[in-house]
């Protein structure tokens, strides 16, 4: 269910307490066939494009691991999750754990066998957090686009020193796409809010990005975008593949950037229009593009019709 | 190894694991109580582990909020959550906490997702419609001002059902019956459950074992209902090709209930490669009930 789902109502006063936004952002579009052992080498060549300071410092990535379906895109691959812990680890990361808390399945295990990250998780000695059953601290809330003010979130997450958005590039049947700022619906703990996260959707999904965004930085994204999806997503769309990683310092500019590659209008996605006022950049004036170039693909990403908005024309 | 000796030694490993507050965390690794591992940790401990017992106990006496309800971890808001009918459940048989399980009872009955309003109703009747369910059909949420989910729901039925047919303040049979039929009503297509949405923008979502199992222990006395009949099958065709510990417990206490042949199931679970070193709490206790299912039956007032 999705009470308080909202579809493009914009927001007619800004509720951030701070402006995060940097001057200018920049994204690499990587290319990557397919997910195959190349993929650690992309991810690494990757980060070094960007001048990150990881000596010492305790790493979080957090995957898109909602449930399993056969044959479906739905999770960011276990590959790309294992890719990214070794480059970071060999860009000198005191400790890198992979944590999430999964949105639909309570038992975490069974998502973890099922799609694949068990064996990656162990063959990589990669520590597993379930953030749905952590350790919680109650939080402020630093912007106020949903009335929650307050969030039980998990202590990994807020003691992390660099947190990695690690987001499936999907469409979604109530935020519009899901990608690096809706990822992080995950890092609220299901044993205080439940299975699916509604009260985030009581609350509006824009509002409670914004607000998650704003109050647990996102300092790094890397997008899965080698296989997308498309249609009724986040679990029952259709894979569309993209062949292509997204690596960004800003989520902003991150999920712009994918959007764009989905052949989507990021300025139409609100929490995404919004999020450019105060936590990074969504025009492509203030993106320094390395890599590949955007290119939207000739027939954008289908959508669920109350978002055909989306499309680029 | 028996099953009694694995099941005694999940039974120790859950009493070491008990923190100096009387309470359970979630995690091996933290030191912050969480009521669901503590109840079930309450539920799976029996006579011969009588201390740990009794400091659980004291535990959810001295935690429990003003307004009747229990916290979902140690240090929490004073709202209430879904943990509160796993705690008037682990409460059981315990004549001094009487008083302070009628205030869970009070609470518990007069908890309800937010669809039951009827303004809510409306919205969903009309314009919030890609999601098929009855609104009517309420049951509880996970948290106030949400939704109904599914294993809320079960969780809740169970609680309420283990008091007397002749105390029944504010209606709280008339709670249950509807719970019950906003379970049937959030049962998948195909049989089985999964949190609670089963049709999204026209298709048929998938069912998830550990939450059919829970559904279906709160629909014991309803076997003549076609989904539960059909739900058990699935859930007896996929047990034995399930590979977490969790889901296989809670399917074999499902199906136990539903007098299906468990055998089987209980060795695998029992054979489990270092089951007592589980980080989860809640993996180890459920693992526990369901290698004693009988006695864990009884305690949530199931007959098999």
């Amino acid at each position: 269910m999705a009470a308080g789902s909202s579809v493009s109502a914009p927001f007619l006063t800004p509720q951030y307490h701070e402006v995060r936004r940097p001057n200018r952002s920049r994204v690499a579009i990587l290319h990557c066939e397919d997910y195959s052992q190349k993929i650690e080498e992309i991810v690494f060549r990757g980060l070094q494009l960007f001048q990150l300071d990881l000596r010492g410092k305790s790493v979080v990535l957090k995957p898109n691991l909602v449930d399993y379906i056969t044959g479906n895109a739905i999770n960011t691959h276990p590959l790309l999750a294992g890719a990214a812990a070794e480059s970071f680890r060999r860009l000198g990361a005191k400790e890198v754990v992979v944590a999430e808390g999964p949105g639909h399945q309570r038992d975490t295990q069974l998502v973890l066998c099922e799609s694949g990250y068990a064996p990656i998780l162990r063959e990589n000695e990669i520590r597993f957090i379930d953030l749905n059953r952590d350790e919680l601290i109650p939080v402020k809330l630093r912007a106020s686009y949903s009335t929650m003010k307050r969030l039980s979130l998990p202590r990994t997450l807020v003691q992390a020193d660099v947190l990695v958005s690690m987001p499936k590039v999907k469409t979604h049947h109530w935020s519009g796409v899901t990608l690096s700022m809706k990822n992080m619906f995950g890092v609220v703990p299901g044993n205080k809010y439940g299975w699916p996260k509604n009260i985030l959707h009581w609350h509006g999904i824009q509002e409670c990005i914004l607000d998650l965004c704003a109050t647990v930085p996102i300092n790094f994204v890397i997008a899965d975008a080698v296989v997308a999806m498309e249609g009724n997503g986040p679990l029952n769309g259709t894979p569309r593949p993209l062949g292509k990683i997204v690596l960004s310092g800003d989520p902003v500019a991150a999920d712009a950037t994918c959007a764009r590659l989905m052949g989507l209008e990021p300025d139409r996605v609100v929490h995404v229009r919004e999020a450019a006022k105060f936590l990074g950049n969504s025009s492509p004036k203030l993106i320094v593009q390395v890599g590949e170039t955007v290119r939207s693909p000739d027939v954008p990403f289908s959508v669920v019709p109350e978002f055909g908005f989306l499309r680029q024309a | 190894m028996t099953n009694d000796v694995v099941t005694k030694d999940l039974r120790v490993m859950l009493a070491r694991r008990q923190l100096a507050n009387g309470g359970w965390s979630a995690l091996s690794s933290s030191s912050q109580a969480a009521l669901e591992s503590s109840a079930f940790a309450c539920i799976a401990l029996n006579s011969e582990f009588a201390p740990a017992h009794d400091q659980a106990l004291k535990f959810f006496l001295r935690i429990q909020n003003p307004n009747g309800s229990w916290p979902a971890f140690f240090g929490d808001d004073h709202e209430g959550c879904w943990a509160t009918s796993l705690v008037i459940i682990a409460l059981r048989d315990n004549v001094e906490a009487v008083p302070q399980r009628l205030k869970a009872f009070e609470w518990l009955v007069h908890s309800a997702g937010e669809e039951s309003h009827w303004l809510w109703k409306w919205k969903f009747r009309t314009t919030d419609r890609h999601v098929r369910f009855d609104p009517d059909k309420f049951g509880w949420p996970w948290m106030p001002h949400a939704n109904s989910w599914v294993v809320p729901t079960a969780f809740s039925i169970l609680a309420l059902s283990q008091f007397p047919c002749a105390c029944d303040p504010d209606g709280a049979r008339r709670r249950v019956e509807l719970g019950i039929e906003m379970l049937l009503d959030r049962a998948c297509p195909s049989g089985g459950w999964n949190a609670g949405n089963s049709v999204v923008y026209g298709r048929a979502m998938a069912p998830h074992p550990d939450d059919t199992a829970i559904a279906l222990l709160a629909l014991t006395r309803n076997a003549q209902e076609p989904v539960v009949p059909a739900s058990v099958d699935w859930l007896e065709q996929l047990a034995p090709t399930l590979n977490a510990p969790w889901s296989l417990a809670w399917c074999i206490l499902a199906l136990a209930a539903h007098r299906r042949r468990v055998d089987s199931l209980v060795q695998k679970l029992s054979y489990w490669p270092q089951l007592d070193q589980v980080e989860d709490t809640s993996t180890l206790v459920v693992s526990c009930l369901a290698l004693d299912h009988e006695r864990a039956l009884a305690r949530f007032g199931v007959a098999a």
